[in-house]
């Protein structure tokens, strides 16, 4: 579905991830670990097209996009569930989910707010709430929600379980569970070594910038300390 | 009766000056620019609707051309100026605005005169209408009725269609709404069309309101205009109206008071001082912690 390969992005001259390489699968979740300022963040928006590239090539489904504008990816069928949520706090549930859909026919978008409705049921209910009044995980939702309203074939989620109670985490990532079933891929970028592995089917591990790690969700949980090691955090959870 | 006299004539007023002043806030919320050389597009906008309207025969067209023309210019002043200066410093951009403005004076003047241009047949100008005693003249009707008309149709466009939806989301948060699929680019575009056309209304409509525009009429605007956005809040459209409604009414009511010691202006200045004080951060702005 999705490869890097020999990636090098940043923020104007300076580089903030080097020569990385990965290929998800198709319908999987595919985990980016890593300590913070690793470089995780950065490949998502290098994916997103936010960020410089400074050589190497990102292929999705073998079509290199490399050089395509953010604004056209979406219509690849990526969509972005962003650190922080980053909701458009001034709009309402209903117009955030709008703004999901705005690169797809308007005709679908009724069926698609009634699909994230189903996964989620409170945003009904808030649906002419301003989405910056909404609680940490409600927002979460919404930002999930507004990425499904894209119809993405490939979902990138930014620190997922940032600032949310852990019931919250757990129906979030439930979600994704589900969603990956119907044949979505995620790429998931985590801090929450534990929770990742636990859903992930592929991991790999990011430090200053490099790929460290690749191998299975099982295998990393496999080799225990050593792993947690390599993170330099917490454990991941014993098979 | 007098009062409710003077209470149209700020209201009215009110009404233009947010009709002009809303491009501006449109422009601030989206770039972080203070687009000085609206005042400009104001006056482009004044003469083609005079320039227009003597050449037909009709005001209607005279607004048409001012509409058709103004957005043009808005766009080009983007593209052209702004856009390539996105990446400084945002006083650099307005130097640039400022210097604008002061050439499209000189070349208003250059092309149509010292004196000005005035509508050639224009009864609608001196229509006045009597409600129970309260004289109202046409133009201040049309102000209100336009004001109301463009402020609800932007409303409207903005909560009801998906264009107006993405160009909020992309005034909230560019590189989110980009994402999405909202092309930033072609919102700065609609962004400036929308601000530019509204700006041309106003400026038809003081054409109509004064019988004249000289090249000193985007003048005022440029001060006035950027003061009623700071009391707005910046980049609020709601702050906006209020603060030209409250201008427009302390204008009115002023002039009778202290209008022996000081001009309209000036009062202006004064109640925009006194008000900036009480609230620095405007009629819309988070208050500072």
């Amino acid at each position: 579905m999705l490869k890097l390969e020999n990636l090098g992005c940043g923020y104007g001259a300076v580089e903030a991830v080097h020569d990385v390489s990965f290929d998800v699968p198709s319908g999987s979740i595919f985990a980016l670990l890593g300590p913070n300022g690793a470089g995780k963040t950065s490949t998502i928006m290098a994916i997103m097209g936010h960020v410089d590239i400074h050589g190497g090539r990102i292929l999705l489904e073998g079509e290199d996009i490399t050089r395509r504008r953010a604004v056209d990816r979406v219509g690849l069928g990526i969509a972005l569930v962003p650190e922080g949520r980053q909701l458009f706090s001034d709009l309402t549930v209903d117009e955030n989910l709008t703004v999901g859909g705005y690169a797809r026919p308007s005709a679908r978008d009724a069926a698609k707010r009634e699909r994230v409705f189903g996964y989620f049921p409170r945003l009904a209910e808030r649906r002419s709430q301003l989405a910056g009044s909404l609680s940490g995980g409600e927002q979460q939702m919404l930002a999930i929600g507004r990425a499904l309203m894209a119809e993405p074939r490939l979902l990138l989620v930014d620190e997922l379980s940032l600032g949310l109670m852990p019931k919250m985490v757990d129906l979030c990532l439930d979600t994704l569970t589900q969603l990956r079933r119907e044949g979505l891929t995620v790429v998931l970028v985590e801090q929450n070594t534990a929770r990742a592995l636990d859903v992930a089917d592929r991991v790999c591990v990011m430090s200053s910038g490099m790929l460290i790690y690749q191998g299975t969700a099982a295998e990393a949980k496999a080799a225990g300390s050593m792993f947690a090691t390599f993170l330099g955090m917490n454990e991941p959870a014993q098979p | 009766m007098y009062y409710i006299d003077l209470a149209v004539t700020g209201i009215s007023f009110g009404c233009m000056y947010a009709m002009m002043s809303v491009g501006l806030t449109l422009v601030y919320g989206l770039l972080r620019i203070l687009h000085v050389a609206h005042a400009a597009v104001f006056a482009l906008g004044a003469y083609a609707t005079v320039l227009a309207a003597n050449a037909t025969g009709s005001l209607a067209l005279g607004f048409l051309a001012a509409i058709i023309v103004t957005p043009l210019f808005g766009m080009a002043i983007y593209r052209l100026l702004y856009e390539p200066l996105l990446g400084y410093r945002p006083d650099v951009p307005m130097i640039a605005s400022v210097g604008l403005l002061v050439l499209m004076q000189d070349a208003f003047r250059v092309v149509f005169g010292e004196q000005g241009v005035t509508f050639r047949r224009n009864a609608f100008s001196f229509t006045t209408f009597d409600f129970y005693g309260v004289t109202v003249s046409a133009v201040q009707i049309a102000l209100v009725v336009t004001a109301a008309i463009v402020f609800l149709g932007l409303h409207l466009f903005t909560t009801r269609t998906r264009i107006g939806v993405g160009w909020r989301a992309t005034v909230s948060k560019p590189r989110i709404a980009a994402s999405f699929g909202v092309d930033p680019i072609k919102v700065r575009y609609l962004n400036f069309a929308i601000g530019s056309a509204l700006a041309a209304i106003a400026g038809g409509l003081v054409a109509l309101l004064n019988n004249l525009v000289d090249p000193a009429i985007g003048f005022v605007v440029s001060y006035k205009a950027l003061a009623i956005i700071v009391l707005g809040g910046l980049g609020s459209v709601r702050g906006t109206l209020i603060a030209s409604l409250v201008l427009g009414l302390v204008e009115a009511y002023g002039t009778i008071f202290i209008g022996a010691w000081l001009d309209r202006d000036a009062i202006a200045f004064l109640a925009l001082i006194i008000l900036l004080m009480i609230r620095p951060q405007g009629f819309a702005g988070a208050r500072a912690a």
